[in-house]
């Protein structure tokens, strides 16, 4: 898998955008701020999957990420964020000490796993030229014989096809237990986000009444 | 494309006829596989570092999402590098990121829920102030 041209160019811009929005992520001090970055940074890896050619998970990353749980997290820190504004310029990291110690270790991390990479990459394929040049013929052929589009200046992809036809013919099992994580949640989240007086409610117990009895 | 990069890659790197340095020009004008590997694991520490020095704990559960998004990316990466070479059972890596988003969305939704809940009782969002379980 090699990426040339224009796609290599985008590479690199869409892979520091979604590294440096991560960082900013981490370190903004508003958590809408946190937010907002987070969101770009799901819509930058979301365009490496496109140059992955993972059409179907990118428009699932943007539909799902950006569209469902980022409003989620921005709907909670509307909720819960409020009176934590008003306390002023609170520190937003945790003791001197931990964040040394994290920083220390992600750095040890960090070089390591980049020089792991990069030696096992070198040591794994010595590229020349004309093999780039094969492959990226082959994909040209690919792209040319794949169906053209309603405009013609574009090619379908049959990504989508591919990972529906997977999916319901060897991970069928799964993606119904799927189905039923996500119902767990949705009952779940609501039980866990409602106020005493809905518990009360759902006991068919009139909440005047234990508040009389002391105990709401 | 080539025509622009491969002049200033020249210019940055003079004395591009060591083995090491054109294999470096190499990979910036050809990105493989190894570059997309790096992108995830810098992304995956990031998302580390913010759950570990971070006291809001909404912050946290973002960082957790980076996390799950650096998979996410190395699973896509390898699926395209077993379709280049020819593996027929490549696009289970992309199957698998499907289910990784949704296993994302049903923790999000209770990460929050359990927030809301502790905020209601608790009247704090720093997760060093959340020590009902300390000594």
């Amino acid at each position: 898998m090699v990426l040339s041209g224009w796609e290599a160019l985008f590479f690199w811009i869409f892979g520091f955008a979604a590294l440096i929005a991560g960082l900013l992520t981490v370190l903004a001090r508003n958590a809408v701020h946190s937010a907002l970055f987070l969101i770009s940074s799901l819509v930058s890896v979301a365009a490496l999957f496109i140059l992955l050619g993972a059409e179907f998970i990118a428009g699932v990353q943007i539909l799902v990420y950006v569209g469902g749980v980022m409003v989620l997290f921005l709907f909670v820190i509307m909720l819960v964020n409020v009176s934590a504004e008003e306390r002023g310029r609170e520190a937003i990291f945790n003791s001197t000490s931990q964040v040394l110690a994290t920083l220390v270790f992600s750095a040890l991390l960090a070089f390591g796993i980049t020089y792991e990479l990069n030696q096992g990459a070198q040591n794994l394929q010595k590229r020349d030229e004309a093999k780039l040049k094969e492959v990226a013929v082959q994909r040209a052929e690919q792209q040319a014989a794949s169906q053209v589009g309603a405009t013609g200046t574009t090619h379908l992809t049959k990504d989508t096809e591919r990972i529906g036809a997977s999916l319901y013919r060897y991970a069928s099992l799964p993606f119904e237990i799927a189905s039923v994580l996500l119902l767990v949640a949705i009952i779940g989240s609501v039980m866990l986000a409602r106020t005493l007086k809905q518990e009360a409610a759902v006991d068919d117990v009139d909440p005047e009444l234990l508040k009389s009895k002391g105990e709401l | 494309m080539s025509n622009i990069l491969t002049p200033v890659c020249a210019l940055l790197l003079q004395e591009a006829t060591g083995d090491r340095l054109s294999l470096m020009k190499q990979g910036l004008t050809h990105p493989d596989l190894s570059k997309f590997l790096v992108i995830g694991a810098l992304l995956f520490i990031i998302g580390v570092a913010g759950v570990l020095t971070r006291r809001n704990i909404i912050v946290i559960f973002m960082s957790i999402e980076l996390i799950l998004n650096a998979a996410n990316l190395n699973f896509i990466a390898f699926s395209r590098y077993l379709q280049d070479t020819g593996n027929a059972g490549a696009v289970a890596g992309q199957v698998f990121t499907v289910f990784i988003i949704v296993v994302a969305a049903a923790e999000a939704a209770i990460g929050l829920g359990i927030v809301i809940a502790l905020y209601r009782n608790k009247e704090t969002i720093w997760v060093d102030e959340i020590d009902l379980l300390k000594w």
